[in-house]
């Protein structure tokens, strides 16, 4: 039974952080290789606030989103500003996140506080369970969808499908390109914040770039507009290497080629395109029951 | 003074190799329009392809360096033939071309990683002594590295400019359906243009291995040519190559002066102040990004 909580508490985990990557990848089109730096940003702030300040976990988890969000905009703004092309804003979030790396890594102590540069950040309390995890990700859910669907999540869709087009048709660039990445960032920072409360420590091993490759997969495997395909995938991903031992060495390798021939024969991804709602359901029930009833 | 005279010349010679790398970039991008992100795959597999010839095969530096940049281009045109040619028949948008590139990224990396393991080696070369220029001591290998970046830069110059060949492939950088309506094979543009690829990965693997180490995930320096590109401005090359100066320079003083762990931090805050301050970078004029 433990087993099965750890499994899905990190795949929750690694669901809300992929969710953010499928706001800003999958709906805006900004590729994203480098969202284990916000998680790591939001996971340090918000263990920081409570332990050493004893702030209560969930506000902790939300300012540690927040400090990730904003945090995004030191990347964001020259970048967007400067029209920066998708593979280039790619290499700037890599670079950040590496440079966050790097600086918690080489940071001992900051203030009163002992950070553990390379060893981690010890003793954080240990707050997250498979609840909390199941609340925080039902949420984050609501919230993505209700973004997707919303003006905002219009204006995101537009600019990925054609940015000239979306800006004649009035869509400001920067602010809907910015609001995404806020977003997008906010979700990295709080699944960061879940993973550390779990592990009850965190070290700057935890966010490297296999990490945001993690993340990209399971977006271009789940596939592009798409919030439920992630979903999916996000899981599956997680759940497969635990299940699969044997397998954990070639996990990137078999990720390799996959990416390769999905974008041969399923380029759209799993379940890309395919939004999330319940005429899915609505279908399935008709298929299912109404044939029944029609027999009966 | 001579310190840093010699932190000069190592930051030249480490540009150099930038440049390769950023002229990689640059060369695709123009042609097909997406970033080839298996490139530090490709200098990665050029580095330990040397690294094993010299090691196993017990092979002299340059008939090992031959050897790799062979194998490289092999790999190159494999990749092109296997992954990318789909792609492009079909007119794909870019975005699968980055993702496709990417898995062959990821997948290259790690087949190196699990054969060869994740510790950095040195590469093996004997090593030599100095050469000293006026109480300057040079690294041999800098000056070797320096001279031959430049060498192959000044071939790839004259190959784009003096060749009909070169012509053909600035057409295609141009207008590629207007190019091939006048005669020029899209094919063999594709396989010249990625046989020069795996010539500037292989050259850039196996002098950035002898500088450092070859290490599996050695590719991520690829990031610094990137950011050279964007700091020189985007779009031409004497740009991507002044940013590359600029930046190997930049990084051997801080790694000299400060601190060598935080010498990519200092790339990348570089790279944020020139976006705040030259959002187009130091030479670029337009949003145009072609050869």
């Amino acid at each position: 039974m433990g087993y099965l909580t750890a499994i899905l508490i990190l795949g929750g985990i690694n669901i809300i952080a992929t969710l953010g990557v499928a706001i800003l990848t999958g709906y805006t089109g900004l590729f994203t290789i480098g969202h284990a730096g916000f998680m790591a940003l939001g996971g340090y702030m918000s263990a920081i606030l409570v332990k050493e300040l004893h702030v209560p976990f969930p506000i902790a988890l939300l300012i540690g989103g927040t400090f990730a969000g904003l945090c995004s905009f030191i990347i964001g703004y020259p970048a967007f500003r400067s029209r920066l092309r998708g593979d280039y804003f790619a290499i700037a979030t890599l670079g950040f996140s590496e440079a966050i790396r790097l600086i918690l890594n080489n940071t001992k102590t900051l203030g009163p506080i002992n950070l553990g540069g390379a060893f981690g950040y010890m003793n954080i309390p240990s707050h997250t369970n498979v609840w909390v995890v199941l609340f925080t990700l039902f949420l984050a859910l609501l919230f993505a969808h209700m973004f997707v669907t919303s003006h905002y999540g219009k204006n995101c869709i537009a600019v990925a499908q054609d940015e000239v087009a979306a800006q004649m048709m009035g869509v400001n660039l920067l602010k809907t390109k910015l609001i995404a990445l806020f977003i997008s960032a906010f979700y990295a920072g709080v699944a960061g914040g879940l993973l550390g409360f779990y592990f009850a420590y965190l070290s700057p091993s935890f966010f490297t770039i296999t990490k945001s490759s993690d993340l990209l997969a399971a977006v271009v495997f789940g596939g592009i507009q798409s919030l439920i395909g992630p979903f999916v995938t996000a899981f599956v991903l997680v759940a497969v290497p635990e299940v699969l031992r044997a397998l954990a060495e070639w996990r990137l390798i078999i990720y390799g080629f996959l990416f390769v021939i999905v974008m041969i024969f399923r380029p759209q991804g799993l379940l890309g395109y395919v939004e999330m709602n319940l005429n899915f359901a609505r279908l399935l029930w008709q298929k299912w029951f109404g044939r029944k009833l029609a027999e009966g | 003074m001579e310190l840093f005279l010699q932190q000069l010349v190592s930051g030249v010679s480490i540009g150099a190799i930038y440049s390769l790398l950023a002229v990689g970039y640059a060369l695709v991008y123009s042609v097909y329009n997406f970033t080839n992100w298996a490139f530090d795959a490709f200098m990665a597999f050029g580095a330990f392809a040397a690294f094993t010839a010299i090691l196993w095969l017990f092979l002299p530096f340059w008939l090992a360096m031959l050897i790799s940049i062979v194998l490289t281009i092999v790999l190159s045109v494999g990749v092109e033939k296997l992954a990318y040619s789909t792609l492009r028949r079909r007119k794909a948008p870019r975005l699968f071309m980055m993702i496709s590139a990417m898995g062959v990224n990821l997948a290259i990396v790690n087949i190196i990683n699990k054969i060869f393991g994740g510790t950095f080696r040195k590469f093996p070369i004997e090593s030599v002594q100095p050469v000293f220029l006026g109480g300057v001591s040079i690294g041999r290998m800098d000056l070797i590295a320096g001279v031959i970046s430049f060498g192959v830069l000044a071939l790839l110059w004259l190959f784009l400019y003096r060749t009909k060949w070169g012509l053909g492939i600035r057409a295609s950088a141009i207008d590629i359906l207007t190019a091939s309506l006048m005669g020029i094979n899209n094919d063999a543009v594709a396989v010249i243009i990625f046989t020069i690829t795996g010539v500037l990965s292989s050259v850039a693997g196996v002098f950035y291995g002898i500088k450092y180490a070859v290490y599996p995930m050695m590719g991520i320096v690829t990031i610094k040519a990137m950011i050279a590109s964007i700091v020189g401005g985007l779009g031409s090359l004497p740009a991507a190559i002044l940013g590359s100066m600029l930046l190997g320079v930049l990084e051997t003083l801080v790694s000299g002066y400060i601190s060598s762990s935080y010498r990519d931090l200092f790339s990348f805050l570089f790279l944020i102040v020139i976006l705040l301050f030259f959002p187009n970078g130091l030479m670029g004029k337009s949003g145009e990004e072609k050869l």
